[in-house]
């Protein structure tokens, strides 16, 4: 069998071990299933993968006690915090909690956060579009660094410029991101002015946003409603350091991804046969070797999505940037678990569905499953 | 020791230029962190929590001076006294994460890859929702649960590590199970439960060791995630509380807050700590990547090479003279015909890691106007290389001496090939010179439709309308055969057969009407009876195409079908050249007159010529042993068997054997025959209980096989042996080939331990023309026909009343081949075993077989002696099977393809 996936053969040690495992799902790629049989499959998979990251979160947290307890234990007395606990439910059995924890779920309730009182729900949507920018914006980042200069170095293979990108990236994967933030931050913002050190916009900028009837909470898509060139140029400024940090360190991977795909793909039987009727070095490349690469490197940085968001985590609480991950690094110092527990579901879910995302979108590429 | 220090010393050894950079900077690197961790008391110059001295307290943010050489932190500790330190705290959390997930990851990946089924399922399935997950995230979530978030300093490393080590246990998984599933499909595994070994010895045993290779890499790779992991934990205020332990991540938090204010000392220590220790692990597990896999297969090929001169027993002595084609009479007239390629003294040699390797010596041959030029050889002759180097498509370290003169398709101009600059060669190929490659599968893009790929010639060459190009490779798909080209011209090569996909290949040869065709072993991945039409399409691409064709070939039936005349290559060099009928009606050379006499044949057959008398039935009882085991009971005895393999998800499964009935008498040798598809190897797995049988009986040596497990099984299983067709996997890596041999006495009780058989083992190889060196060796270190040879001994070790032999040959070449062919006679007319004998060449077949049955889409349609079945088929799929093996006879060969085209209309 020569797909593109067993082209892959060269293994990349720093690419997440699935792009080293070709079927990683069963009834994958193989022909005769139709491309709706897969997608109907394939969505069926989200919910066994949702329903096993909800599972272990929710006792993993309670086998630290109750949540009212982990916050306020020590700031109420005993008899307060009893009845706290109690008017919460959370002195009933654990399976009993468990079950109506999955009613509320499947209804969209994600309960009420403890140390602010804020409906879990709405913390989501306020700070969500936050983190949805960041990490727009770092995918861009990164697929601009990626792309061309993975195709650059396959090309190039083993000579002095593949032996640079290698090693940059390989800098890349060993910086961890708040520090490769901090030191962006001391050299453009703190010793050279000429970036913002934090934030996603001045203040100034925030306080036009107010005005707006339907904000969407998205600091680009606000400016340009505003129409205010300067706060678009504010807003993009905010966004350089944040954006360059975590997007460089996915585009590393993305960068060690195509190359390693491009490489298995360029020295394949179908580019020599190609170059052996004349089809020249640019066209093999940008034409007969890209292609089928894409679908493994298309299906791989699905999975890079889950780095990504451990990534803004750490991005946004460097830059206080106010998401989802400035938030949970804010709750996790509260001990609000509830708000914790909150988090981490949505995030298994959108993990789960841009992977089912991607998967389709690589399914669609690759004829085998197509036709 | 030393041992354990060489291997591990192998990889800096091995490595070259820009590698050994990386892997010395990451060896300094990792040695320099264990060295600061273990000394860290030493070389600080403070407790990493000590707030004063004797001088009062150092105060908080103080800038680098003397006596902090990189200045105090907010909390006022020593910076560089905390970095320092905070190697301990890495290399601690490192080495407990990696044992556990170790320990944890290896086993349930080996029990899910080994057992399959649900339990893997459900592994399979939780490793992938906590591996897609945010590997931070989840670790936060296990420090909560561990250690409430903030700990002392076992507390704060154990929670640390184990939240480190859940994340890494599905890696550790996956990896293993995917090994193990690759592992498992492999011969040699198949191999030792055909011997009867329990599951936990084939676990353990073959199983497990040939997993883990990847391990080190992995574990390398894991440390390094475990510092990030460890220190984006700290960062976000799940470290180790800082009087506890100096932690990296814990001082970033710190310095966080002081970076806006302009305080780089704080935060630059323990991040460039961070960056160096990654890298230098990093570094580590990137070279033994590079270097672990490839370079030592390519080792192994070498040393193959170094033992193949064993097999041949057709060493010419001395270097095979040049028969001069000048002297050669027969072709004088076909002298005035120009060359349309002429090579010159043309040498190849490729630099590997041991030197200089000469693949081409001195080659001089031409290839004439509308001539269809045939090179045979055995692999290693050159032969390939030889014809690659018309296009120049040798891969980077090969060197090229002497000429490669190319005449144009206007027969204009004449250039040397391997003097053309880029542009010149990319002119070049496709249009003056096509190639036909041996895989086509592997030759088609997967993703772009045929007609596309068809058109990238024409767009590299020509400046044609869409249209126009559209019209041309429509033109040119019907002119290969291939029906409706309106509409197939838009389809993917995965919707087309093996067969149609050569056809296809050829056509892109075709589609720039080029002077020459060079065909690499254009049949050799397809059936017999695709193998005719593809070997006639060719023939057509002369005939009514014009073009001359370079054909490259092991196979003497196919050179007598196609070729004009041969060039014989062996080791390099030309041995002989002459037009096809002298060649094989007088070879001048010893080594082309040994090479033809190997070749298995059909040919003295004749009788199957229209009106002759029919053969007499010849008494093939050849092998028929004497005595004892002629009677009783067969030894295998199949009544309606029926084998299906499971559908995917409630898809209906694949029938691969359909009722099928087959009778083998003790001290029998059946033939089964047929083309890929047909069903034969299954038979001969589930007579082996390898692949259960889904319907009908199966009797084998008495005992009902389907639906039989475990004791039944074990009883049966010392009285079969198996021979696999691949010699390269069905012995385990890494056991010496003594010790595979000796398996089965061992699992069976007959002997202890592998040095307990010992005896035995020499016997046994003896036996098959080896001796006890041999059994000392790896098996890499052993050529192909050796470790045939040793695979015939394994599978005789026990002396089975039945041994199936699965294409035994179709690996080897025809001089080894023959050698092997020859042996097993021997054994079998000495030990008097029944053998079920699998192949998909008739004339093998033919050669050792008392009776033959010839499979069809998973049903026998026809059975016989070898004088029937193969001289007078009455089936009509079995006369087409026949009809389209080619002879090795080029007079025989023309008069059968006639016949044949005949029969077609």
């Amino acid at each position: 069998m020569t797909t593109p996936e067993v082209l892959a053969a060269e293994a990349d040690p720093l690419l997440p071990i699935s792009s080293a495992e070709p079927s990683a799902d069963p009834g994958r790629r193989r022909r005769g299933g139709g491309l709706a049989g897969y997608v109907l499959i394939r969505m069926l998979l989200i919910v066994p993968t949702v329903f096993i990251l909800v599972t272990l979160v929710f006792f993993l947290m309670r086998l630290t006690g109750d949540p009212i307890t982990a916050s306020l234990g020590g700031k109420l007395t005993p008899d307060q915090l009893a009845e706290r606990v109690h008017a919460a439910g959370y002195d009933r059995p654990v399976l009993v909690q468990y079950v109506e924890y999955l009613g509320d779920l499947l209804r969209g309730d994600l309960g009420t956060t403890i140390s602010d009182n804020q409906p879990v729900t709405h913390v989501l949507t306020q700070y969500g579009t936050a983190t949805l920018e960041l990490t727009f914006w770092a995918l861009v980042v990164a697929l601009a660094v990626g792309i061309p200069f993975g195709m650059l170095a396959a090309r190039h293979r083993d000579r002095w410029p593949d032996a640079v990108l290698r090693i940059l990236a390989i800098l890349g994967y060993a910086t961890p991101v708040f520090f490769a933030g901090m030191v962006l931050k001391l050299v453009f913002a703190v010793g050279l002015g000429w970036l913002p050190v934090a934030g996603r916009a001045s203040t100034s900028s925030e306080i036009a946003f107010t005005d707006l009837l339907h904000p969407s909470g998205i600091a680009i898509v606000d400016a340009i409603q505003l129409g205010d060139p300067s706060v678009i140029g504010d807003v993009l400024r905010h966004a350089v350091l944040p954006a360059l940090t975590l997007g460089l360190l996915t585009g590393g991977v993305f960068l060690r991804l195509v190359r390693t795909n491009m490489i298995g793909t360029l020295s394949s039987g179908y580019v020599e046969a190609a170059r052996s009727r004349g089809v020249g070095e640019r066209r093999l490349l940008r034409k007969h070797a890209y292609r089928p690469a894409l679908i493994p490197i298309i299906t791989v940085m699905g999975l890079q999505i889950a780095m990504l968001l451990g990534g803004a985590v750490l991005t946004e609480t460097t830059f206080e940037w106010k998401g989802l991950g400035f938030m949970l690094a804010q709750y996790l110092q509260a001990r609000d678990f509830v708000a914790v527990q909150g988090i981490v579901v949505l995030l298994a879910i959108v993990v789960a569905v841009t992977n089912f995302v991607v998967d389709v979108v690589a399914a669609l590429i690759d004829p085998r499953v197509r036709y | 020791m030393p041992r354990i220090l060489t291997r591990a010393l192998g990889p800096l050894r091995r490595s070259t230029g820009l590698q050994r950079g990386m892997l010395v900077t990451g060896l300094v690197l990792t040695a320099l962190l264990v060295l600061v961790a273990l000394f860290a008391p030493v070389l600080a110059p403070y407790g990493f929590n000590q707030l004063r001295d004797a001088g009062g307290p150092f105060g908080a943010q103080q800038h680098p001076s003397g006596s902090h050489l990189l200045g105090t932190t907010v909390g006022g500790y020593d910076v560089l006294s905390r970095t320092l330190f905070g190697a301990r705290t890495a290399v601690l959390v490192i080495v407990v994460a990696i044992v556990a997930s170790i320990l944890v990851g290896v086993a349930l990946g080996l029990v899910a890859g080994y057992f399959g089924g649900w339990l893997d399922r459900i592994l399979v399935v939780i490793a992938d929702a906590i591996y897609a997950f945010p590997s931070l995230l989840l670790a936060i979530v296990l420090s909560i649960v561990i250690s409430h978030g903030q700990s002392q300093l076992w507390g704060g490393i154990l929670a640390a590590a184990l939240s480190i080590t859940v994340v890494f246990v599905p890696q550790y998984l996956r990896v293993v199970r995917a090994e193990v599933l690759r592992v498992k499909t492999e011969a040699f595994v198949d191999a030792a439960r055909v011997i009867g070994s329990g599951d936990v010895r084939i676990m353990l045993r073959h199983v497990l060791r040939n997993s883990t290779r990847t391990l080190p890499v992995i574990v390398t790779l894991n440390a390094s995630e475990a510092i990030l992991t460890l220190a984006g934990l700290g960062f976000l205020g799940f470290g180790i509380e800082p009087t506890a332990a100096a932690e990296w991540g814990y001082d970033l938090n710190k310095a966080l807050a002081d970076v806006t204010s302009g305080i780089w000392w704080t935060a630059i220590p323990p991040g460039i700590a961070i960056v160096l220790a990654v890298l230098g692990i990093t570094l580590v597990g990137e070279s033994l990547n590079d270097l672990a896999d490839p370079r030592l297969r390519r080792r192994r090929g070498l040393r193959r090479t170094a033992g193949a001169a064993d097999d041949r027993a057709l060493e010419p002595d001395g270097v095979p003279r040049m028969t001069t084609t000048k002297s050669d009479p027969a072709r004088a007239g076909a002298d005035d015909a120009p060359a349309v390629v002429s090579i010159r003294d043309l040498s190849v040699s490729f630099a590997t890691d041991d030197g200089a390797v000469e693949a081409v010596r001195d080659v001089s041959l031409e290839v004439r106007q509308g001539e269809i030029l045939a090179v045979v050889g055995e692999s290693g002759s050159g032969k390939t290389v030889t014809a690659r180097s018309v296009l120049r498509l040798l891969p980077e370290n090969a060197t090229t001496r002497g000429a490669v003169v190319l005449r144009s398709r206007d027969r204009e101009r004449a250039y040397d090939v391997a003097s053309l600059d880029h542009a010149g060669l990319r002119q070049a190929r496709g249009t003056d010179v096509a190639m036909v490659f041996q895989e086509p599968s592997a030759v088609l893009n997967p993703v772009y439709p045929v007609g596309w790929q068809i058109e990238e010639g024409l767009r590299a060459h020509r400046r044609l309308s869409r249209t126009e190009r559209r019209a041309a490779a429509v033109d040119v798909l019907r002119r290969v055969g291939i029906p409706e080209p309106e509409v197939r011209v838009d389809h993917y090569p995965h919707q087309f057969s093996g067969g149609q996909k050569q056809r296809i290949v050829i056509a892109m040869a075709l589609a720039l009407d080029p002077g020459l065709i060079v065909a690499d072993e254009p049949t050799t991945a397809l059936d017999v009876t695709v193998q005719a039409e593809i070997l006639d399409l060719l023939r057509r691409c002369r005939d009514e195409f014009g073009a001359s064709v370079l054909l490259i070939t092991h196979n003497m039936g196919v050179v007598a079908d196609l070729a004009d005349r041969v060039v014989v290559m062996h080791d390099g060099r030309v041995v002989e050249q002459a037009p096809v009928r002298d060649l094989f009606r007088s070879p001048r050379e010893e080594y082309t007159r040994e090479l033809l006499a190997a070749v298995p044949s059909l040919e003295p057959v004749t009788s199957a010529r229209p009106g002759a008398p029919a053969a007499t039935p010849v008494p093939n009882s050849r092998h028929r042993p004497q005595g004892s085991q002629a009677q009783g009971q067969p030894a295998i005895e199949a009544r309606e068997l029926v084998v299906t393999y499971p559908g995917r998800l409630g898809r209906p499964g694949a029938t691969a054997v359909d009722h099928v009935d087959l009778t083998l008498a003790p001290g029998e040798v059946l033939g089964l025959v047929g083309e890929s598809g047909s069903g034969k190897t299954t038979i001969g797995r589930a007579i082996a209980g390898l692949t259960p049988a889904t319907g009908g009986s199966l009797r084998v040596l008495g005992t009902e096989v389907r639906g039989a497990r475990g004791r039944a099984l074990r009883a049966v299983r010392p009285r079969i042996g198996f021979v696999f067709q691949d010699p390269g996997t069905s012995f385990n890596p890494l056991l010496t080939v003594g010790d595979g041999v000796a398996e089965p006495l061992v699992v069976h009780g007959r002997a202890a331990n592998p040095a307990a058989a010992r005896d035995r083992v020499v016997e046994l190889l003896e036996s098959v023309h080896l001796t006890a060196e041999h059994a000392r060796r790896y098996p890499h270190e052993l050529s192909g026909g050796q470790r045939q040879r040793a695979s015939l001994a394994r599978a005789l070790a026990l002396e089975p009343d039945l041994v199936i032999a699965d294409e035994p040959t179709s690996a080897l070449d025809v001089s080894v081949q023959a050698r092997v062919l020859e042996l097993f006679a021997d054994l079998h007319a000495r030990l008097g075993f029944a053998c079920l004998f699998i192949s998909h060449d008739l004339a093998v077949v033919d050669q050792v077989a008392d009776r033959i049955a010839v499979l069809h889409r998973g049903r026998v349609v026809e059975e016989g002696s070898p004088a029937t079945v193969l001289r007078r088929p009455e089936d009509p799929y079995t006369q087409r099977l026949v009809a389209s093996v080619p002879v090795p006879d080029p007079v025989e060969q023309a008069r059968r393809r006639t016949e044949r085209l005949a029969a077609r209309g």
